[in-house]
């Protein structure tokens, strides 16, 4: 178990997620930002029509940015958790309070991505005209959701896991 | 309440030393340290029973439960 490569892997693919997550925010902003800027060639290249409607669209779509970047920093606050469980499984300690207390904070975040997830959808759906078509990847998850509960079971199981681990070591 | 260890008399009744008893049971000085001041939060059957081959006693030789000492030491 300690000499398998999906935890070195686990551990890169995390770091470079952290990089690319404030990538794709920074991104995001840019263009949230340029939408500001010059309106007309934004509308042009998403190929929205300068009416009522187009406008309405276009300020759906910064709206749905603007909920896209609050997933930044969840984003973020998730992988360097992970992140620091990984190292510890690595060091060969991973039934320790510290975990348990990652695991419930992920569980939490995925919640309120989960959440961010629905409204993102909302408002995507609420927006959508055919004249406006917009598909997004958004909305109810049940997996999503049953993640959200794996993970606050995992806390649990790691809670626990570390009362057994400080019961066995101390055992004579 | 609390289960005391008398592991210290029954060593010297048998005029034996902490240190001869962990090579003979084969467990390690600082375990059985830790055992012998009463902080250790179990003890193995397989301990137990070498300790008391040992020293020839029986488990309430080395264990006694007390109702006054130890009280909200954990939890």
């Amino acid at each position: 178990m300690r000499h398998s490569t999906a935890l070195p892997a686990a551990w890169i693919f995390l770091r470079i997620l952290i990089v690319l997550n404030w990538i794709g925010g920074a991104l995001v902003l840019g263009l949230l930002a340029y939408t500001f800027v010059n309106e007309a060639w934004t509308m042009k290249a998403l190929e929205v029509t300068a009416d009522a409607d187009g406008h309405a669209f276009m300020n759906g779509m910064r709206t749905i940015a603007a909920f896209g970047l609050a997933a930044i920093p969840l984003n973020h606050m998730m992988f360097k958790r992970m992140l620091r469980i990984v190292e510890t499984v690595r060091a060969g300690s991973p039934f320790v309070a510290d975990n348990a207390y990652r695991l419930n904070t992920i569980a939490w975040i995925l919640l309120a991505l989960q959440v961010l997830s629905m409204i993102i959808g909302g408002i995507g759906e609420a927006i959508s005209s055919p004249a406006h078509p917009l598909h997004l990847d958004a909305g109810f998850s049940p997996i999503g959701w049953l993640s959200v509960v794996l993970t606050f079971v995992l806390a649990r199981v790691f809670a626990e896991g570390t009362l057994m681990r400080e019961d066995l070591e101390g055992t004579i | 309440m609390a289960i005391l260890v008398n592991l210290d008399e029954m060593l010297h009744q048998r005029r034996m030393t902490l240190t001869e008893l962990a090579e003979r049971i084969d467990i390690t000085l600082a375990n059985l340290s830790i055992l012998k001041t009463g902080k250790a939060r179990a003890i193995r059957f397989s301990t137990l029973s070498a300790i008391c081959g040992v020293l020839d006693c029986q488990p309430g030789d080395i264990l006694r439960f007390s109702r006054d000492e130890g009280a909200g030491e954990r939890e």
